[in-house]
Order: C-alpha cells, then sequence, then structure tokens
C-alpha cells in the first residue's frame, strides 16, 4: 500500500512538470516493465524501445490519470496495447524469446548450464503460447499479479484469465515433456 | 539431460520467468527524461503549425532579445492564450489535425528562421 502511495505522490509530481519525480517513478517500475515486454517480444533492445514509449505515454496522460488501478497495471496495460501494435507493424508473432536469453558460459559448471538449458527451453515454449495465454502467464507467475489484476491490465473478465492460465500451464507441460519425469 | 521430477515443472517455470524480471537497465530512467523532454517540446512546436501560433511566434520572436527556441514557445504560447477565440480557431480549423502532420512538420523551418534572425 506505501508503494501504491508513493506512485500517487509521484504521478502527481510528474502531472506538474516534475522530471525528477518521473525519474524516480521510471526508477522504481523499469525493471519489471522491460522483463515483461522482453518476454513478450524476445528482445531487449525492442522491449526498451517500448518501455520508453510506455512511460511517455504515461507523461502525456499524466495529468489525466485517476489511481482506479495500480500504476503497476496500468503500464502494462499500455505495454500490452504496444507490444500487440508492435506484432501488427511485423504482421508477425515473435518466434522466440531466445534472442534475449543467456548464451551458455564456457567456464559455467555443468549444474549451470543445465540451469540455462531449462531456462531457455521454457522461453521457447512460453514464445510459442498464443498471446492471450502468453500474456496472463507471465503476468501471473513474472510480475506476480493477482488475477484480478491482470484482468484489469487485459481488459478481460477473470474466468478469461482463470482459463488462459490454466490451459498455458497444461500446453507448457506438453511442450517441456521430455525435461520432467511422469506426475506422481 | 536427466529428467527432473514432474513436482519441479512449477518452481522451474517461476524460476525462468522471474530470472528476466529482474535486471536493472543502467541510466534507463535519464533517457526516458531526455525523450520525455523532447516530446514535450516536439508538442509544443507542432502546436505551432496553426497560423496564429505562427503569427505570435513571429511576433514573439520581434519582442524577445534573445529568442531561444525554448523562450520562443513560452512566449508564443503566452501570446496565443491572450488572443485565441473559439471563432478564430473555428476558421483556421487547423488545430489538433495537425498533429497528423506531425512527422513532416517536426521542428519547421519557419521556427529556425525567426530563432536565427533574432539572435
Amino acid at each position: 500500500m506505501a508503494d501504491e502511495e508513493e506512485d500517487r505522490r509521484l504521478m502527481g509530481l510528474v502531472a506538474a512538470g516534475d522530471d525528477d519525480a518521473l525519474r524516480l517513478l521510471v526508477h522504481r517500475h523499469h525493471t519489471r516493465l522491460i522483463g515483461y515486454l522482453r518476454s513478450e517480444v524476445g528482445s531487449q533492445a525492442t522491449a526498451e524501445e517500448l518501455a520508453m514509449e510506455v512511460f511517455i505515454r504515461l507523461h502525456r496522460a499524466a495529468g489525466r490519470w485517476r489511481p482506479e488501478a495500480k500504476l503497476s497495471t496500468y503500464l502494462i496495460h499500455i505495454a500490452r496495447n504496444l507490444v500487440l501494435n508492435e506484432w501488427r507493424r511485423r504482421s508477425r508473432k515473435p518466434t522466440s524469446a531466445l534472442e534475449s536469453a543467456p548464451e551458455p558460459g564456457d567456464a559455467a559448471p555443468e549444474s549451470g548450464r543445465r540451469v540455462v538449458e531449462l531456462e531457455e527451453a521454457f522461453s521457447r515454449a512460453v514464445a510459442q503460447l498464443p498471446e492471450e495465454q502468453r500474456t496472463a502467464i507471465l503476468l501471473l507467475v513474472q510480475q506476480e499479479m493477482p488475477y484480478e489484476e491482470i484482468a484489469s491490465a487485459m481488459g478481460c473478465p477473470v474466468s478469461s484469465v482463470k482459463t488462459w492460465i490454466h490451459r498455458a500451464r497444461a500446453r507448457l507441460k506438453e511442450l517441456m515433456r521430455d525435461f520432467y519425469g511422469p506426475e506422481s | 539431460m536427466e529428467r527432473r521430477p514432474a513436482e519441479h515443472f512449477d518452481r522451474d517455470l517461476e524460476a525462468a520467468l522471474v530470472r528476466g524480471r529482474a535486471m536493472p537497465v543502467p541510466g534507463f530512467a535519464g533517457r526516458v527524461v531526455t525523450a520525455v523532454r523532447a516530446d514535450r517540446l516536439r508538442r509544443a512546436v507542432i502546436r505551432w503549425g496553426s497560423g496564429l501560433s505562427a503569427a505570435a511566434c513571429l511576433v514573439a520572436a520581434l519582442m524577445l532579445d534573445a529568442p531561444s527556441e525554448e523562450a520562443l514557445i513560452v512566449e508564443a504560447r503566452s501570446l496565443v492564450a491572450a488572443e485565441e477565440s473559439a471563432q478564430f480557431h473555428e476558421l483556421l480549423s487547423l488545430a489538433d489535425d495537425l498533429a497528423l502532420l506531425q512527422p513532416v512538420i517536426e521542428r519547421p523551418a519557419l521556427i529556425e528562421d525567426l530563432a536565427d534572425g533574432g539572435s
């Protein structure tokens, strides 16, 4: 709650043209926002460009912004619209998140390489999900957002979010079946 | 690769996704502030696209001793605010539609000429 109050305070200052408040706001939110965008578009550079545009749009809207939802939810809402626009512009979906995936280091121990391999496999699997399923699972697991906030960010009912997440988990298990033993 | 217990699936998924979340980008906040300032200036310049704004800009350039771009914007906007009327706006019918021309009227030559001519 203290975080939300601080966001509101900073947004008030941003609306009044305070660039230091904007800098602070960006500092508070950019890491998770860029992480989400990179998972969506599969490229660090594109994720940073889109995050920049998110904050420019936030600044333009600062005077009209009302704290009906958490600022982080509002940012994700703007970000998702930009992602959808980006895909329309490219006229294709991102093929995989490999572009941003860490490369296995030569000096990495065997266990470290296995972890990296597993993470890359998860990135590829997540990239193969249908758009709504991928966004919903990213917002739930990576952004730790509750169902209600995911629904708000995606502009859909909570029941749809639950369905997408259920299907996403099932599809991911199927795509990752080579990595896991049978369920007991 | 040795197969992992199925019970580890959720934990591994979370670890793989969360790992990508926690990567701060040094200098990003500063880049955003720079971009926002440029956006603010660009939108102010776009508003100068109307005949009224151009006239105000000309007057402002004559009024100011050293018409920097920022000073021109402030003075011209204040003149526009003083002279603006709904009738005049309607007559010119340019106002917000000029936003469509954003790519071609960014930093119009008129403004640069005025700024150069007054200095």
